[in-house]
């Protein structure tokens, strides 16, 4: 191509838009079960970190025995609520851990497969979620 | 002479004229097909005034005067409705891949894919997170370059004298491999190509680097591997599967 049009071409590559992504893709339980992934384990992460430098910060404030005491305190809405806002992203992380090794050694990868391990880990996140609000 | 003739024999008619009256019985009559009308919504965007915002435009046609796939249905608004319709098609047999493009939130061809007589709507999107040149035509330069990258061709430093034999084992490897006709509906549905488009080498292109060092007959396998040990090329993939 000639310079001249390689230029022409190159101002029009400037101005063109770029095609809407996950605006207008089909929310699919693959790309939905992967954000939400990583976003549980962002998550967790500034939880972890937050609370180490924390208690670094601050031993005596945030040491365990004033933390059962304010807890303690909490009416039981709230205690239930934050049960549930801890238990629900550790249990869909760890469990769709385990899916993410098991696609590592091989396992499951066929769309079958992906769906069939994706909805067992729904369902076993939904349980063990009920069970770390109602019987931990 | 008729007079002699037995009455009990079955005669149409004694008219020569009759073939109008008593063909009728024979012939159809069309029936006419109600009309089916369904609505379009397709992306639209102008080069020639940049500056105008890509906007979704609605179509209405009748389904019962279209063919059955989305294709026919974009040469039916392009031929009857709005001419300044554009978008990429070829063989409407879903083998040359120009057609991809993003139909209600999925991406696949637009020959093949069926269209939904439902009452709602359907939209059409051009392929996701390219750069569009007019309409539903996206730039593939970059899908290109990186399909050349990976030296998609038969390397093999001693070639034997005649034909490169191969056991039908070593061939059946390469099955589901080859076929890929590079229409980029893969690569272009990955987030992560979405987010690293420049560096990460995507799902299309990814397996055609391994049906290479699948294949019995190249001997580079470990060279092409070499190609692929950086932090971008290929261990962008999250293993999402979209």
């Amino acid at each position: 191509m000639s310079s001249k049009s390689m230029e022409i071409l190159n101002k029009q590559r400037l101005l063109r838009p770029s095609s809407p992504h996950f605006t207008i893709y089909q929310p699919q339980l693959t790309w939905i079960a992967s954000i939400f992934n990583r976003a549980t384990g962002v998550a967790l992460s500034a939880l972890l970190y937050g609370f180490s430098l924390a208690y670094l910060a601050a031993p005596t404030t945030f040491d365990s025995a004033h933390i059962i005491e304010v807890v303690a305190g909490l009416p039981d809405a709230v205690k239930y609520a934050g049960k549930f806002v801890l238990a629900l992203p550790f249990a869909f992380h760890s469990l769709n851990g385990v899916r993410h090794l098991a696609w590592d050694m091989g396992k499951f990868m066929t769309v079958k497969g992906c769906y069939i391990s994706g909805y067992a880990v729904l369902g076993a996140t939904a349980v063990s979620t009920l069970a770390m609000v109602f019987y931990v | 002479m008729q007079s002699l003739l037995p009455r009990t024999l079955p005669r149409f008619s004694r008219s020569s004229r009759a073939l109008h009256t008593t063909a009728r019985r024979f012939q159809a009559a069309p029936t006419a097909k109600p009309v089916l009308l369904k609505e379009f919504k397709i992306y639209r965007w102008n080069p020639d005034e940049p500056a105008a915002k890509p906007h979704l435009q609605s179509y209405k046609i009748d389904l019962n005067q279209t063919g059955p796939m989305i294709l026919d249905a974009l040469i039916k608004i392009k031929n009857e409705v709005d001419p300044t319709l554009t978008f990429r098609r070829s063989c409407r047999e879903g083998i040359c891949g120009s057609c991809a493009m993003n139909i209600d939130g999925q991406n696949t061809l637009a020959c093949l894919c069926r269209i939904d007589r439902a009452g709602n709507d359907t939209k059409i999107y051009p392929l996701p997170h390219m750069y569009i040149v007019k309409d539903l035509v996206p730039d593939l330069t970059l899908f290109y370059k990186q399909y050349k990258s990976i030296q998609p061709y038969l390397q093999n430093d001693n070639p034997p004298e005649r034909e490169h034999l191969q056991s039908q084992a070593d061939r059946k490897k390469l099955d589901g491999l080859y076929e890929c006709i590079l229409c980029a509906c893969c690569s272009t549905s990955c987030p992560s190509y979405w987010w690293n488009q420049d560096e990460y080498l995507g799902p299309a292109t990814l397996m055609q680097a391994y049906r290479w060092i699948a294949d019995s007959r190249d001997t580079y396998g470990e060279a092409r591997k070499e190609k692929l040990q950086n932090e971008m090329s290929l261990y962008r993939c999250h293993t999402i599967f979209n």
